[in-house]
């Protein structure tokens, strides 16, 4: 999965001579997670007798991959710039939380029906935004703020569920977390259109080169002119509005909301983080690799699964992954000390 | 010269706590001009030019830029008009391309219905990058660049970045271009700095002062924050500047010749066999006590590889290493320093030191576990000990609690150099030790080579020119290809030429 190194001449390359498609997968190491994908995949075809490559399976795949993926995307933005973010557990369970409140649910008379997205997400981006706040101007490390936050907004979760499961009456929401198009999840869909937003931020606005640059060295980015402070705080907050919308798909899935809903995703997320290659010491990676990462994982939790493997193995298995990735994926001359 | 200065810097006065860093100073750029910049490390010259891209504030005097007085507050700033700096470390973000490097922070120019327009970005860069004559992808990563080619991206994008405020002949700063540059690259970069004369002003600052007095059309001299002279082409000599740099006349002597010393007898360290395959053949050699060995050899010989497998940084695969007729076993820079081999890097702030930390734990790094008792480190004797060695190399410091990062560079190579005395070594290998140090610090240094020698220290010098080799060494090995070609003795009183050496070179 290392990075291809690509014999330059003066800067005149041979990703020159090689077709567009393919020069854009080895340029931007998305080739070695997309190997990775395809072997893991591989495995658990031939691991499984075939049984992987139902339907019903693929569609599971996609669905519980798509709502991964929406928290990875988030999360990798911040760990793009060097930064980390610990917080979507609890962050994703305070969306699901009010988000249950204010759809048609058991519990309160409000229903706001799908308006519940967009407010969600603002829910979600204001804890980012209060991350940014914290991490830049009071200099606080983001490994901190973020953890700090994961267990506020948990612990606010809990207090507005009243520690027990709100269930919700929304009859659309089971469409829109079970139903499909051609055989293609609603949710898949919803995610590809956030992938095509977030990858033409990306490539295609200032604030995108941004993040790399401040992945890159901050100090330089500063030395540029570069808003880094403001910068930090709007990915922090689009991070946030991410979380948000995970958590609004966990509760359509569910068809209910409680603090617990979101219980384990963080090291899912930080682990497709790094198998999709994105450094964690900032700098290189992006959407795309964030995509494979989290359809990397997907694909090994639910094929252990499906394989009968011990969740005890399971557990091993996912974190030798994490090690072995991030081993792999890191930049080891910009780190000379590890921390 | 005709007309106004693109720059006229009037009286700046700059000080820092405790130091006095500019003096009273004036400099002025004309159009179209080559001003080389030198004096010694800490005479001001970064000082000056930081103050004139707006790192730094004057406390008081002024600048006037093009006839109008300005005051500059950053580097980005600067640039709008007109006055941009390539610094020695580089700015580039290695992780983004060629393109998203030269628009960096000026995106909006390409903005296009509120999107960026990328094919746009690469057609200007392309463009911009034909200025200098430079065959770059501008979608490459500057990762995968050169030096010498970062280095003229950021002059093209210091080009572009005053070409868009509308700036005619910007002021290029370039702080000590040549120092990452081999030969055939420095004559590149002169060839285009004399190119760009046509429509800039450039202000070179160099340790090498033939390259100065090649480039430049003035010299101004400074030191200790003063300007102390500024010689026309035709009348900056080397020597003049030496002399006016350090401030008195260079002893005729440059390299001590007078204290070179007789080696001992004994051999302090014999070298038999060694070899890494595929770097250097098995090489053969001893050094004597107080005999100083010079490795000399282009760059690729195999000198560096036999010096570093000798300290223990690269393993050898045959041969051994006798320190004082006995056999000894190096896996590591540990079993080097054991056996009494230092030594000294040439880069010192990433190999050499703790910058990070005081004089005294610096200096007493490696003899830390003789100053163990009981479990416990007795401080007084490490303050005894350290102190001793602070007097003894002449290092300048406020107090033994200093960060060696607040020491100038002269001070931080002495403290590398007191931290092996200290651990009593008995060979020393010095790795390139006058590497970017102005003419005042390595004539110390040379003194303090000499002083090594006869106090009996066995050395192994690497040198940065031939000429530095021949005037300190006692004799001569040379290397080509991985393999120990000859070997020329030089005592005091016949001292080959370099055109002598050179031959067997290449």
């Amino acid at each position: 999965m290392r990075k291809k190194r690509v014999v330059v001449k003066d800067g005149l390359n041979i990703r020159e001579r090689i077709g567009r498609g393919f020069r854009y997968i080895i340029s931007h190491s998305v080739f070695g997670p997309i190997t990775a994908l395809i072997l893991v995949s591989l495995v658990f075809i031939v691991g499984t007798g075939g049984s992987f490559l139902s339907l019903k399976n693929l569609q599971n795949i996609l669905s519980l991959g798509s709502i991964l993926a929406m928290t990875v995307f988030g999360s990798s933005l911040v760990i793009l710039m060097g930064a980390i973010d610990l917080s979507p557990e609890g962050v994703i369970a305070l969306c699901a939380v009010i988000g249950g409140l204010i759809m048609k649910n058991e519990r309160t008379v409000v229903d706001v029906g799908f308006w519940a997205i967009p407010i969600v997400m603002m829910v979600g981006a204001g804890t980012g935004l209060i991350n940014g706040t914290i991490n830049t101007k009071l200099k606080v490390p983001s490994l901190i703020t973020t953890l700090g936050m994961w267990f506020a907004a948990l612990g606010i979760a809990v207090i507005f569920s009243g520690g027990s499961t709100n269930p919700i009456m929304d009859s659309r929401l089971q469409v829109l977390a079970n139903g499909s198009l051609f055989g293609i999840p609603y949710i898949t869909m919803v995610t590809i259109c956030v992938f095509i937003v977030l990858a033409i931020i990306e490539k295609r606005t200032a604030i995108g080169k941004y993040i790399f640059a401040i992945g890159g060295n901050e100090i330089l980015a500063k030395q540029v002119g570069i808003n880094v402070e403001r910068v930090k705080v709007i990915v922090f907050s689009i991070a946030g509005s991410l979380y948000g919308m995970t958590g609004f798909f966990l509760v359509a899935r569910l068809l209910s909301a409680n603090p617990t809903i979101s219980r384990g995703i963080l090291f899912p997320a930080i682990t497709a983080t790094v198998v999709g290659g994105t450094a964690l010491s900032g700098g290189i990676g992006g959407v795309v690799n964030a995509l494979i990462g989290a359809m990397t994982v997907t694909v090994l939790r639910s094929g252990m699964v499906l394989m009968n493997i011990s969740p005890y193995v399971q557990g091993a298995v996912n974190g030798v992954v994490l090690i072995l990735a991030v081993t792999i994926t890191m930049d080891r001359k910009k780190i000379s000390i590890i921390k | 010269m005709n007309g106004l200065p693109v720059i006229d810097m009037k009286a700046i006065n700059k000080t820092f706590p405790g130091v006095k860093a500019l003096e009273n100073i004036d400099f002025r750029v004309q159009e179209n001009e080559i001003v080389g910049l030198v004096g010694e490390n800490g005479a001001g010259k970064s000082t000056l030019m930081k103050v004139l891209i707006g790192l730094y504030r004057e406390d008081n005097g002024e600048i006037i830029l093009r006839g109008e007085k300005v005051i500059i507050g950053d580097p980005r700033e600067a640039a709008q008009m007109g006055v941009g700096m390539v610094f020695q470390e580089g700015c580039l973000l290695p992780n983004l391309t060629v393109a998203e490097n030269l628009f960096l922070c000026q995106e909006h120019i390409f903005r296009n219905k509120g999107l960026l327009s990328v094919s746009e970005m690469i057609k200007v860069a392309e463009q911009q990058l034909k200025r200098v004559e430079l065959e770059v992808n501008p979608r490459a990563y500057v990762r995968d660049l050169t030096q010498a080619c970062r280095q003229m991206v950021e002059i093209v994008r210091l080009l572009w970045l005053s070409s868009i405020s509308g700036v005619e002949n910007p002021v290029l700063i370039l702080d000590e271009p040549t120092t990452v540059l081999v030969s055939n690259e420095i004559e590149r970069l002169f060839s285009i700095l004399r190119h760009l004369k046509k429509e800039t002003s450039i202000i070179f600052i160099s340790h090498r002062l033939e390259e100065v007095v090649e480039l430049s059309d003035r010299v101004v001299i400074l030191k200790d924050g003063k300007k102390i002279a500024e010689l026309p082409r035709d009348d900056a000599q080397i020597r003049k500047i030496q002399m006016l740099m350090v401030g008195h006349e260079l002893a005729e002597e440059y390299y001590k010749e007078s204290e070179q010393t007789q080696p001992g007898r004994e051999k302090v360290i014999e070298v038999e066999g060694l070899e890494i395959r595929g770097k250097f053949e098995p090489a053969d050699f001893s050094v004597r006590s107080g005999e100083i060995v010079s490795l000399v050899g282009v760059l690729g010989s195999g000198k560096e590889e036999v010096c570093r497998c000798i300290c223990g940084v690269l393993r050898a695969d045959a041969g051994k290493v006798k320190i004082n007729g006995k056999e000894i076993k190096i896996d590591s820079p540990k079993d080097a320093i054991r056996a009494g081999i230092g030594y000294i890097p040439s880069d010192r702030r990433d190999e050499g030191l703790a910058l990070q930390m005081d004089v005294m734990s610096n200096i007493s790094l490696i003899v830390l576990r003789d100053m163990i008792r009981a479990g416990f480190l007795q401080v007084a004797k490490e303050r005894k000990e350290t102190s001793f060695w602070v007097e003894h190399c002449r290092i300048k410091t406020p107090s033994l609690k200093t960060l060696c990062n607040n020491l100038s560079g002269g001070n931080q190579q002495k403290i590398v150099l007191a931290k092996w005395l200290a651990a009593r070594v008995k060979v020393l290998i010095l790795d390139h030790p006058t590497r970017g140090i102005d003419v005042g610090a390595k004539e110390e240094i040379y003194r303090r080579i000499r002083m090594l020698a006869s106090e009996g220290m066995a050395i192994i010098l690497m040198s940065d020119t031939l000429e530095e080799d021949i005037g300190l060494c006692n004799r001569m090995l040379i290397m080509k290809d991985g393999k120990i070609t000859g070997e020329i003795s030089c005592p005091v009183e016949d001292k080959p030429t370099p055109v002598d050496i050179i031959s067997y070179m290449v």
